[in-house]
């Protein structure tokens, strides 16, 4: 696991605490074409995601790593395949966590 | 200290004064009653002694010292009552004046013959409200206005008679004035101390009739006296009060053969509240007239200790209705009755409220589930309705409705709080539940208000829309978590050993969140009884006796034998290691096959290859065990079993949500 360069567990409200950091988020995609991809994060709001596009098939949930562009935006570096259930709200809740009290504990 | 106590206060209680609020003294107190503790006191008015019972309410006066062998007391609310032609007065409030004095005066025991009048006044003409009783009209009412002749004219003599020297001439036209209901010759007028005309008795003793004709009962209609002051010493009574609970027909089948039954509850103007039943003949007079919210006057009827299990008002007695008793509605509203009564508890204080406990409580509905059909032990079926409340102790408790009311109020409630109303719920007699957490749930007498109009609930709802509403509350009841039973304890592996589970007399149930880390793969399963006893299988290992199968228990011999589980593995956690029992279900969970199937898919067709891929497949799983923990005797070794009653694939979403529900939790402290 590269430690270098911790990517934040993040949904789409704690966006643009990181604006210009490495990300993570988990987003259910609602549409893909050839500029990007548009979803939604795990608290409920649109985010769009440019930069590197997948080479692979979507599945409902894709896990994206990349720089904070701002507001609701991800410019993509990494695309995982997360499946088609997905319990966002736990995730949302880790975001939370690992963004408040228990942030020493997350790199 | 020099004390006078108030003198002939013991011939005037006995005449029937209710109002004088005299100072005696406690000359000796005596615990008596066998089902109900009560205290019984010798008074004295420093000429006379007389016993007096002591209301129960009282009694923590004398345990806690308040008064004692000694103690000279303030009468403050008491009244006499006749039983077995005995007086007793009964003390339902007194003060405690000089807590330690010495015996005052040389005092006797109070009899009738020193009788109650000459005594109680000596100065005064006329020393005790006259009875009158008219001996050839003798029902209630006939001592008529448009009659009144007849009081006068046609038995002049019985006066005189019944009073002699206390009944003067100069005085007999008061007669006429005096209120023509009650045969009572009023004595305001007279200059007489005493008894002020409005506060009379419960009940007048009977007059002593030396003269002829016949004996008559007293007719004079009981006086109303306070729920608080019935007790089964007092011969007549009456109550004004409202009815706030009236209960279903119930028929029921005893020893004693059918009957039917009924109860309501009563309130009155001083708070007091007394559960009244009939049965049989005494339902079919009363259950038509009894409505709820209305108010009446009751009369006659047996006091009996109230059945607590039924029964959780405060009052240790209970009215028996019976065929002479008198239920009249009060037509004109009395609004010194109230409604109800409630006394809430706020909810944090709940969870620590006795379990079975019945208690008020009133709350902001924050959510309301379906109704869901529930299937009594009985066989029944019945509607569960479980909703949250919170008020503002910070705390919330899920209150769940069971039967009617889950279609009347519980739908009710349902629709408002889906569009986004919140309302306020009062909770009248609802029962502690400890099973999980604390809950509270509907009982047969419970009952609901929803956005009543009293001043906790209008508190309640301010606190609540200036911010209350999205105060964070935690719930005495455990929530339920997805996939996870729902009265869960959870434990670690070693947490067996150092908490040392099992060790109690009752086995420990827990939860353990763990990886299978070894299945003991020969010797996996038993040889079965298939045999039915009952509705169950007989399951006792069996024993091959040629070709067939043999059950010692049930005697019997077939050809082909049940296979069930008997699985020994092991199950690891990140704390440690231990060596679990499934039996027959769990062991399926486990290995995801029927138990037949892999012992003739290793001893039938000996593929190995199959049954190795098939145990493989299983370990280093994660599953969710529900284990039973009892130490056991093995021969003279003490050893701790541990049984797995359910094994459940783990279902990371919820168990995340557990987690992070402990998370929280653990934020809190």
């Amino acid at each position: 696991m590269d430690t270098s360069n911790p990517a934040v567990f993040v949904n789409g409200e704690l966006l643009h605490m990181h604006v210009g950091r490495r990300v993570r988020a988990v987003i259910q995609v609602i549409q893909s074409d050839n500029v990007g991809v548009t979803g939604k994060s795990t608290d409920g709001l649109q985010v769009v995601v440019k930069g590197i596009l997948p080479s692979f098939a979507l599945t409902n949930f894709v896990e994206v790593i990349g720089i904070s562009d701002g507001d609701r935006s991800i410019r993509a570096e990494m695309w995982n395949n997360f499946g088609n259930t997905f319990d966002t709200d736990n995730y949302n809740q880790l975001c939370k966590l690992a963004n408040g009290e228990f942030k020493h504990l997350f790199i | 200290m020099p004390v006078n106590l108030t003198p002939n206060a013991i011939a005037a209680i006995n005449g029937g004064d209710v109002n004088s609020k005299p100072l005696v003294q406690v000359m000796d107190i005596k615990l008596i009653g066998s089902t109900q503790e009560r205290y019984r006191f010798l008074i004295s008015d420093s000429v006379s002694t007389q016993h007096a019972m002591l209301a129960t309410q009282l009694n923590d006066r004398v345990k806690s010292g308040r008064v004692k062998k000694g103690s000279v007391v303030q009468l403050i609310d008491y009244i006499c009552s006749t039983v077995q032609n005995r007086k007793i007065i009964v003390v339902l409030n007194m003060e405690t004046i000089i807590l330690d004095c010495e015996p005052i005066g040389n005092p006797k025991m109070f009899t009738e013959s020193e009788s109650t009048t000459q005594k109680a006044t000596p100065n005064s003409n006329i020393e005790h409200p006259v009875r009158v009783n008219n001996y050839n009209t003798p029902i209630r009412g006939s001592f008529n206005p448009q009659n009144p002749g007849t009081f006068n004219t046609q038995n002049p003599g019985s006066f005189s008679n019944q009073n002699p020297g206390s009944f003067t001439t100069s005085n007999s036209g008061t007669f006429r004035a005096s209120n023509p209901s009650t045969f009572w010759a009023p004595n305001s007028g007279n200059n007489v101390q005493g008894f002020r005309p409005t506060v009379q008795p419960p009940y007048q003793p009977p007059p002593n009739y030396r003269n002829h004709g016949p004996i008559l009962k007293n007719e004079a209609p009981a006086r109303i006296i306070p729920i608080a002051a019935l007790n089964p010493y007092q011969g007549r009574w009456a109550i004004k009060a409202r009815v706030t609970a009236k209960g279903d027909l119930r028929r029921y089948n005893n020893a004693r053969g059918d009957g039917k039954v009924f109860s309501f509850d009563l309130l009155d103007s001083d708070g007091g509240e007394i559960r009244v039943t009939c049965f049989n003949a005494v339902v079919d007079r009363f259950y038509d007239i009894i409505e709820v919210g209305r108010v009446y006057l009751i009369s006659k009827g047996s006091l009996k200790p109230a059945q607590k299990n039924f029964n959780h008002l405060k009052n240790e007695w209970e009215i028996f209705l019976e065929a002479t008793s008198t239920v009249d509605l009060c037509p004109e509203e009395d609004a010194s009755i109230p409604r109800q009564q409630f006394s809430f508890r706020p909810i944090s204080e709940i969870e620590n409220a006795e379990n079975n406990s019945i208690l008020d409580v009133i709350g902001i509905v924050i959510s309301v589930n379906p109704s869901v059909p529930i299937l009594r032990k009985n066989g029944m079926e019945t509607q569960r309705r479980i909703l949250n409340l919170k008020d503002t102790s910070g705390k919330s408790v899920e209150l769940t409705l069971w039967g009617d009311f889950c279609n009347k109020e519980g739908q009710k409630l349902q629709e408002m709080v889906d569009v986004g109303f919140f309302p306020v719920l009062a909770v009248k007699a609802g029962k502690v539940n400890d099973f999980n957490g604390k809950t509270i749930g509907t009982i047969s007498s419970t009952q609901l208000f929803i956005n009543p109009d009293f001043p906790e609930a209008r508190d309640l709802r301010e606190w609540f829309d200036q911010g209350g509403k999205n105060a964070a509350t935690v719930s005495i009841t455990r929530e339920i978590m997805a996939g996870g039973s729902k009265n869960e304890i959870r434990k670690t592996v070693s947490q067996i050993k150092s908490e040392g589970l099992g060790r109690a007399e009752k086995p420990d149930w827990v939860t353990v969140r763990a990886f299978i880390t070894f299945i003991k793969s020969d010797n996996f399963c038993y040889t079965a009884c298939p045999l039915m006893i009952g509705d169950r299988q007989c399951n006792k290992k069996v024993t091959q006796a040629g070709n067939r199968w043999q059950c010692d228990r049930c005697n019997q011999e077939f050809d082909e034998c049940d296979y069930r589980y008997l699985l020994q593995a092991q199950i690891q956690d990140q704390t440690g290691l231990t060596w679990v029992t499934a039996f027959q279900e769990s062991g399926e969970e486990i290995l995801g096959c029927p138990a037949k199937e892999l012992y003739m898919l290793k001893y039938e067709l000996q593929d190995d290859i199959r049954f190795g891929e098939i145990i493989r497949s299983r370990v280093f799983n994660q599953y969710l065990f529900r284990l039973k923990i009892k130490e056991e005797l093995y021969g003279d070794e003490q050893r701790v079993k541990i049984t797995v009653i359910k094994a459940e694939q783990l279902n990371y979403s919820s168990e995340s949500r557990y987690l992070l529900d402990l998370i929280s939790k653990s934020q809190r402290k």
